[in-house]
């Protein structure tokens, strides 16, 4: 008996030692950064291309911010999802309630690896499955633009969700399986401007995250991708992109760009919703990454699977 | 023979409803088809202003009379007991803040007549003076228009 009890405590040990070791974050060292001398001009690109501002920006009398205030980055919008309510943090550069005292690394790891400085996972309402496919380069000129906002005071709590998600450990497990640095979109022969809009859609813009549909374990569905999903945020669908779409389809490279540049559609409406602060950060690109964005659109397959279709 | 006389009936029914839905009073209806008219006029000024189109100063003043003559009576079409129904996309920012929805409405019909004083000849005339009354669409539709479910 008491043979089979030490069998049994073994197996619930090792047990407990591979689910430690599944969920224990992953990050990148020091020395696999690339050597690259950050660059805060060229991080502002990013900035906008990322719409950092549309979730981070301190709210202005409990509105979107607008203009100048965008770059105000204290955070206290709260995210509503099926797992909780989000707050979204201060990452302003102020040294106690925001990022001011974050490494380069710090910034890495918590964008690309989902990883806080003091190694705790991030809950996936922060995108940092999309980012994992940007450029390191980018990032760390994104962190050199975010150091030269201005600080804002205020620390912001974190989620308050209820068991099972409020074991953040259990991230770990998530991530083995949804966080991937590689394209999701093969590209040959080898596009220049396709694959700058990859870069931009895949990476910063994250636009998979509304346009793609999630699978039972809040994964994206990669087999859908940027067909179109329900509104993560309420009523109605988020349109298809693909050349397999009602829409989207019809409209020309030039259509899309324009739209990202005007806000207006080929018909002359005008655009709507959540879509209204993605066009308003996108507006603010140089016209060749829209070009680029539209481009990448272009060179979508069609879902075999378009039930997403709108 | 028969049948197609049948055909022509069910058409010319089919046609008398549509004309019905268009004639009546409800001012869901009226304020959508007005909205519905000014983008059937800002398509090809917009077309323009992309770059996809010939200048033509005769169709962007024709455009702009119909934004002009819009804007005046738009105001008018979003009584109470309007809020919701028959997929209107009007906000309830407009009954909230009914001062703010008229602002938003003179800022349209301001940049429409600075666009036909301004009579611009040319693209590179029109595109600042342009440029304010898409503007001023966007503007508003940011605040007083939700999406259609």
């Amino acid at each position: 008996m008491g043979r089979f009890a030490g069998i049994a405590v073994s197996v619930i040990v090792i047990a407990m030692l591979v689910a430690w070791w599944i969920t224990a974050p992953t990050t990148i060292a020091e020395a696999d950064l690339p050597a690259h001398e950050a660059d805060a001009i060229a991080g502002e690109r990013i900035f906008w291309a990322g719409g950092c501002a549309s979730c981070h920006a301190s709210l202005v009398d409990g509105k979107r911010a607008k203009g100048e205030d965008k770059l105000r980055l204290g955070g206290g919008l709260e995210l509503e999802t099926p797992f909780g309510v989000f707050p979204v943090p201060n990452i302003s550069p102020h040294d106690e309630d925001g990022i001011g005292r974050w490494s380069n690394l710090d910034f890495v790891n918590a964008m690309q690896r989902g990883v806080s400085p003091d190694g705790r996972h991030y809950y996936p309402a922060f995108p940092y499955t999309s980012y994992a496919r940007m450029r390191t380069e980018d990032v760390i000129d994104l962190k050199a633009f975010l150091d030269t906002l201005p600080p804002v005071e205020g620390r912001i709590a974190g989620p308050d969700l209820d068991f099972p998600w409020s074991v953040r450990r259990g991230i770990g497990a998530w991530k083995r399986r949804y966080l991937d640095s590689s394209p999701v979109l093969e590209i040959e022969p080898a596009d220049e401007l396709v694959e700058r809009g990859r870069e931009l859609v895949e990476g910063a813009g994250h636009c998979g995250e509304c346009h793609t549909a999630r699978d039972r374990f809040g994964g994206l569905d990669l087999a859908r991708w940027l067909a179109g999903a329900p509104n993560p945020e309420g009523r109605g669908q988020i349109p298809d992109l693909t050349p397999g779409s009602k829409i989207v389809s019809g409209w020309s490279a030039n259509d899309i760009a324009y739209y990202l540049e005007s806000g207006f559609t080929p018909d002359f409406d005008t655009v709507g919703g959540t879509m209204v602060a993605v066009q308003e950060n996108m507006a603010m690109l140089p016209a060749d990454d829209r070009a680029a964005i539209a481009a990448y659109l272009k060179a979508l397959p069609v879902p075999t699977d378009s039930s997403a279709d709108q | 023979m028969i049948k197609r006389t049948i055909h022509l009936v069910l058409a010319s029914a089919a046609l008398s409803m549509v004309s019905l839905a268009v004639a009546d009073d409800d001012p869901r209806h009226e304020r959508h088809e007005l909205m519905e008219d000014v983008r059937d006029a800002a398509k090809p000024v917009g077309e323009m202003l992309k770059g996809e189109r010939e200048y033509d100063g005769e169709v962007v003043m024709a455009s702009l009379k119909t934004f002009s003559d819009v804007a005046k009576v738009f105001g008018d079409l979003f009584p109470e007991g309007t809020e919701t129904g028959d997929g209107t996309e009007a906000a309830p920012a407009i009954w909230e803040d009914r001062a703010g929805f008229e602002a938003s409405l003179a800022q349209w019909a301001e940049a429409t007549d600075a666009a036909i004083a301004a009579n611009p000849a040319t693209l590179d005339d029109a595109k600042p003076v342009l440029g304010k009354v898409f503007g001023s669409c966007k503007d508003c539709h940011d605040t007083y228009r939700i999406e259609e479910e």
